[in-house]
């Protein structure tokens, strides 16, 4: 379990992560999910007692990760695919690393093996493709056979193969009991991989929930309506908490109103409606609805009604 | 494996071996012996010593017979001839100091460079003692090949000095003076080239500072007239190395101990810093 409490970074005069608390339980994968920059990565290393926190504190099972006995094998982490010395061999590069807490060689093997490194073992890290590259770290990971897993975007880089091997991997690692924490920026891979999401933007936590309680949002319902008399129908939905947008000539796009009440409210009116689609938010629009205020670099070209009203916060 | 069977092999607290200096130090060993740049290194070090000793061993016997017709020169030149030729071993050290204390920056700065700090350091988070396993790998590295290679390069030197009547007596007591305090010299460069590497986090600008310390200063120093300079001149590393292995000081000279002392502060201040600040800084 990781438990984080106000936990905070500043650099200068940017907070790259701003009081943020939250709880990583065992026995299930929690994705941590957030656009570029919104201090995924650094509040990870936080965990690792790589950087220091400015203020607030982080323990993984209770205690801060430096003073675990045997830290190599209470958590295991991937924080970046290029925390290697290019110069080594995989394999060099385990060895050493196993060798600080007594890991023998067969484990240094079978964790080879795992990851399907074998072929590419003895040669040096320096003409690793990127996706060899995250393999080999978690290899890393997993050398100490921790009880925490942390993986900072595992699947960048991965082949289509390799994507659906880290998925299945984490998974079981969770059904194992073990504590599983992943963080992307890719909200289709967290729908897949995910039981859990904290999601982060410009350094605070802005959702913690289940997945499905994430995708289902606040519980708006939404509805694609085409008919022939729009705006009447349009002033027959009006109500406290339900919008209508008008989309074309004859569609309607209805929010907060189940399709049901829709239909019925046409039929009652004798409104011919000639398609009503109910819309399930998908977790990417549940992501970018929850994070468009927070992330810190928009793309210049965006398409009319999506266009961000501010623009990022870095001069 | 099932969840139950793995849940209770692995209780919480008793996972198995952590981090000992022990297990550090042969971790670090690994490091240091699986990179090419040191090999090549270590190697460039050995080609030095051992090519200087057969160039100064070639330049003393010319020397020699070129002041044969000259009876002073040659009696002055029989009087010195032991000392001249004790140095030989050593004679490349200028510049094996500056490759193994460039080798020192490199083991060092790598890491933060490439990234491997962060392994490294999640691996050993308390990061003091993976730093002092690596200065002990280091310096000794840096001691053994400074002496290895003086060893070498005497037996390189020695047919060569046959052929003009000389030899080097290595159980003299200068002989043995000169390679012992050779070895800790160049560890102590290393040392201090090491700190550099954790201060600077930076290949190119640890080397040039180290460049900086041991060829440019002391020169510079040399150049500057004034009587400050002339003094500060010798608490510079290298000139605490001169003191302490010559035979006939300079009558304003440093005390051995002193130059001992003052060799210890170059070391232990570089060191002090760059252990606090890696404790300190974010990796």
């Amino acid at each position: 379990m990781i438990e984080a409490t106000g936990l905070t970074k500043v650099y200068g005069d940017k907070t790259a992560v701003d009081g943020v608390s939250f709880t990583v339980q065992a026995g299930r994968v929690t994705g941590f999910l957030g656009p570029n920059g919104a201090g995924k990565s650094t509040t990870m290393r936080m965990i690792m007692g790589l950087d220091r926190p400015t203020s607030g504190s982080v323990t993984v099972n209770g205690v801060p990760f430096a003073q675990h006995a045997a830290p190599l094998r209470e958590v295991g982490s991937l924080l970046d695919a290029k925390a290697v010395h290019t110069g080594r061999t995989a394999y060099n590069h385990l060895l050493a690393m196993a060798a600080t807490h007594s890991i023998p060689r067969k484990r240094v093997q079978e964790v080879i093996e795992m990851t399907g490194l074998g072929e590419v073992a003895k040669k040096k890290v320096k003409g690793f493709s990127l996706g060899m590259g995250q393999r080999l770290g978690i290899a890393a990971a997993l050398l100490g056979d921790p009880q925490t897993i942390i993986l900072d975007e595992p699947v960048n880089g991965l082949d289509p193969e390799g994507v659906v091997w880290v998925r299945n991997l984490v998974k079981y690692l969770a059904s194992e009991g073990r504590t599983v924490f992943l963080s992307s920026h890719l909200m289709s891979e967290m729908a897949m991989t995910a039981d859990h999401l904290i999601v982060i933007g410009r350094g605070r936590i802005i959702a913690d929930a289940p997945i499905g309680e994430i995708i289902t949002g606040k519980g708006q319902s939404r509805a694609r309506v085409r008919t022939d008399q729009p705006e009447q129908l349009m002033r027959l939905l009006a109500d406290d908490g339900v919008s209508v947008e008008v989309q074309d000539h004859e569609l309607l796009e209805v929010t907060g109103l189940p399709a049901r009440d829709i239909a019925r409210t046409a039929l009652d009116n004798r409104i011919m409606v000639y398609e009503l689609t109910p819309l399930q938010a998908s977790l990417e629009e549940a992501y970018m609805e929850l994070t468009k205020d927070e992330v810190e670099y928009h793309s210049l070209i965006t398409t009319g009604a999506a266009a961000p009203t501010q623009t990022g916060g870095q001069q | 494996m099932s969840t139950a069977a793995l849940q209770s092999s692995r209780p919480q607290g008793t996972a198995g071996p952590g981090p000992s200096f022990l297990r550090v130090l042969n971790s670090e060993f690994i490091k240091f012996r699986t990179l090419l740049s040191t090999l090549i290194l270590v190697g460039s070090t050995v080609l030095v010593m051992v090519g200087f000793a057969a160039l100064n061993a070639w330049g003393i016997g010319q020397f020699s017979e070129a002041s044969q017709n000259d009876p002073q020169a040659a009696a002055a030149f029989a009087a010195q001839g032991a000392d001249l030729t004790a140095g030989i071993p050593t004679s490349g050290i200028a510049f094996a100091q500056l490759i193994i204390g460039s080798l020192a920056v490199l083991l060092m700065s790598s890491e933060f460079t490439t990234g491997m700090a962060r392994s490294t350091f999640s691996a050993v988070p308390k990061r003091t003692p993976a730093f002092i396993a690596k200065l002990l790998v280091v310096t000794a590295c840096a001691f053994v090949v400074t002496v290895a290679s003086s060893l070498l390069a005497y037996v390189a030197a020695t047919p060569i000095l046959d052929n003009y009547g000389f030899d080097i007596d290595l159980g003299s007591d200068h002989s043995r003076r000169l390679l012992l305090v050779s070895g800790v010299y160049v560890a102590a460069v290393a040392a201090i080239g090491m700190s550099l590497g954790t201060l600077l986090r930076n290949s190119a600008g640890g080397i040039m500072s180290l460049v900086g310390l041991f060829f440019v200063v002391p020169i510079a120093f040399q150049l500057i007239p004034g009587e400050f300079f002339e003094e500060a001149r010798k608490y510079l590393p290298d000139s605490l190395f001169e003191r302490i292995v010559t035979a006939a000081p300079a009558e304003d000279a440093l005390e051995v101990w002193q130059a001992w002392t003052w060799l210890g502060v170059w070391v232990v201040v570089p060191v002090a810093a760059a252990m606090i600040i890696l404790k300190k800084r974010d990796v």
